[in-house]
């Protein structure tokens, strides 16, 4: 298990790198540069400006440069926000959209495992059917339609929750942003959970263990949802880097200072430091989710740890 | 021909042929099992009218081609069919009815005093649960020792049923042993709870020629040794021919000969059972010599024959077999359904030296 497991988070490095290099090079091919603005600086300004900056370098110097800065943990200067750093504007928005993200994935397998579950031992029933009909609503329903309907309805009728905003500490603003990310998500995984189980509940292991006079409740919990859960583990890495990457959407909707805004802003301003910096950040959490949900998949299904 | 037909009271009464002890009572008395599938294009039936008495103690093999109902009788009788099944009859295991009971009353049952294994010991234990931990499992909930105890005893139902280097063997997993130990490890389930009958449903056919005569007489010994009923699904009669007492030979989801092992081995009345020992290759003879086969398909459960379902197959077929379903009759301590059986030997098979 941990030879297994030092393999896969040494197989992290080369795939974080490749990104870096590939990102680094495809973001200058886009046209414009960070200091053109609508009304074009004098030549000698902007040339001063990208002199300081170091983007009057050749582009492999600026690459190498911006390499040994990463290794020191030095994300560099944002070319827009003045004043602030890269790592800065970071370390206020990813806690943010961290909090949010991982809460939406607890909340989706608490849920969707659950419901799942109940869908298949209750096959072609209505509680099923019901179920099913509800989660391909989840699925189909973007979060721009359900946020603004959730804001509406428990944050302007009933008053219950509010509708937009945060403020440290307080859990109330994050409910509703954490229901409308984590919605699909349970939706997915209560699919995902349900065909699963079904599959699972006609093999022959699940056989002996009725033929041991187990009850009902120990075949299912003990012998048949632990294979069962195999997909919905293959799913969760890129789920919660889909949910904690995208959840920009959300956080504009509920007006969260989360930092998926920073990509698209740093995507549109061209800045390119903080647009690298946010590409690292979600590369290496999604490789790093991906590596936890491989490592689940071994405690699962032990015939995984020695490939 | 002085021949009754069998129904469920008479059957009771029939007296035992074979080994094993005459008058007990038996152990698992199954009376007009009938076993039906419910499928999209209408129901399939799978076992008619089947009755079988298993006494304490004794072996009964069933044997029959694939389709022919046997592993559909006993997974019936342990509750373990799909959902879409439908059985009627009865199945009393010492003299508890057990057809048509919900689950949590089988489950004081199954496991303990009825235990049973499978055909394929590659896929019949859960993959993510430690060998030790699985048959522990059936100790824990039948009895109140414990889990100190439930693994001491799992460490000895290994070295019972010879699994070489037990103590290891607790802590693996099923992917870490092969097909053979497997299977072995299914029996040390099977037996944890000392079980007064043993069902195993085809339990060395996914298994190679070697591994299965090794499972075979394990199997043979645990009946010496521990006393207890066994069934022996097979659609192998050289399987049967080493450990059974009394031999069942189902067809098209019927019963069609019942008797002891040597009668039916050696002087098999059926047509159908005389087709299947001729197929079987034997030791005793020229190795060049032709192997038989039965001609034809096994019955497709759909559309099974009218009259006997043997007859397009069958080389004694007449016009009644085609129209007439020969009833179950009783002849001595066996049970034939045939109308034209084939003629015992002048002398009674009992006196033929094996």
């Amino acid at each position: 298990m941990m030879r297994y497991a030092l393999r896969r988070i040494l197989g992290v490095f080369p795939t974080l790198f490749i990104i870096i290099t590939l990102s680094f090079f495809v973001i200058r091919l886009a046209p414009g540069g960070p200091f053109d603005e609508e009304q074009a600086l004098p030549p000698e300004i902007k040339a001063n400006l990208e002199a300081a900056y170091g983007l009057d370098r050749p582009l492999t110097e600026q690459y190498l440069r911006y390499l040994s800065g990463l290794v020191r943990g030095d994300f560099g200067p944002s070319f827009k926000f003045k004043d602030f750093s890269v790592t800065e504007l970071i370390a206020q928005g990813l806690p943010i959209s961290l909090l949010l993200g991982l809460s939406a994935v607890a909340l989706a397998l608490l849920v969707g495992i659950p419901l799942g579950t109940l869908a298949a031992l209750r096959q072609n029933s209505p509680t099923d059917y019901g179920i099913m009909g509800v989660a391909v609503l989840g699925i189909a329903l973007p979060s721009f339609v359900t946020g603004p309907l959730f804001a509406l309805v428990f944050g302007l009728y009933l008053r219950w929750l509010p509708v937009a905003g945060w403020e440290t500490g307080q859990l109330r603003y994050l409910v509703l942003p954490v229901v409308t990310l984590a919605l699909p998500v349970i939706a997915y995984i209560a699919r995902l959970t349900r065909g699963s189980l079904l599959e699972v509940l006609r093999t022959n292991f699940v056989r002996t263990a009725r033929a041991k006079g187990l009850p009902e409740r120990q075949v299912i919990l003990k012998h048949a949802l632990r294979p069962a859960l195999l997909p919905v583990v293959s799913y969760l890495g890129p789920a919660t880097a889909f949910v904690i990457t995208g959840s920009l959407v959300v956080e504009t909707v509920f007006g969260l200072p989360g930092s998926g805004r920073y990509l698209v802003q740093g995507a549109i301003n061209r800045d390119y430091t903080l647009v690298m910096g946010m590409i690292v950040v979600y590369g290496s959490l999604t490789l790093t989710l991906n590596l936890v949900a491989d490592l689940i998949y071994g405690w699962l299904d032990p015939r995984v740890r020695y490939d | 021909m002085h021949s009754t037909p069998v129904t469920g009271s008479a059957a009771r009464s029939t007296p035992a042929g074979g080994a094993g002890p005459a008058t007990a009572a038996p152990v698992l008395e199954i009376e007009e099992l009938s076993v039906r599938f419910a499928t999209p294009d209408g129901e399939i039936p799978a076992v008619n009218a089947f009755s079988l008495a298993i006494r304490p103690g004794e072996c009964v093999g069933v044997v029959g081609e694939s389709g022919a109902g046997k592993s559909q009788s006993f997974l019936a009788v342990m509750g373990l069919l799909a959902s879409n099944a439908k059985v009627e009859g009865r199945a009393r295991f010492e003299g508890r009815e057990l057809l048509g009971r919900p689950a949590d009353e089988l489950n004081q049952v199954r496991g303990s005093r009825l235990a049973m294994i499978f055909q394929d010991p590659m896929t019949s234990l859960t993959p993510h649960m430690r060998v030790g931990d699985q048959i522990a499992e059936s100790l824990l909930r039948h009895t109140s020792i414990s889990p100190a105890q439930a693994r001491a005893r799992a460490l000895a139902l290994l070295n019972r049923v010879h699994v070489t280097d037990a103590e290891r063997r607790l802590d693996q997993y099923p992917h870490e042993l092969s097909g053979g130990m497997r299977q072995r490890v299914m029996i040390a389930v099977a037996l944890a709870c000392d079980p007064v009958m043993l069902i195993a449903d085809e339990p060395t056919t996914a298994l190679d020629v070697t591994i299965q005569a090794q499972i075979l007489q394990l199997l043979a010994e645990l009946k010496r040794d521990q006393g207890m009923a066994m069934v022996l699904v097979t659609h192998d009669l050289g399987v049967v021919a080493g450990i059974a007492d009394r031999v069942a030979v189902m067809y098209g989801g019927r019963l069609v000969e019942l008797g002891s092992v040597r009668q039916v081995l050696k002087a098999p009345r059926h047509p159908y059972t005389q087709a299947l020992l001729r197929s079987m290759p034997r030791v005793d003879e020229p190795a060049d010599a032709p192997l038989l086969t039965i001609q034809g398909q096994p019955p497709n459960p759909r559309r099974l024959p009218p009259g006997c379902a043997f007859h397009p197959r069958c080389s004694f077929a007449q016009e009644t077999c085609r129209h007439e379903r020969p009833p179950l009759v009783e002849l001595g301590a066996s049970r034939l359904a045939c109308h034209f059986p084939v003629p015992a030997p002048a002398t009674p098979p009992a006196e033929v030296t094996p």
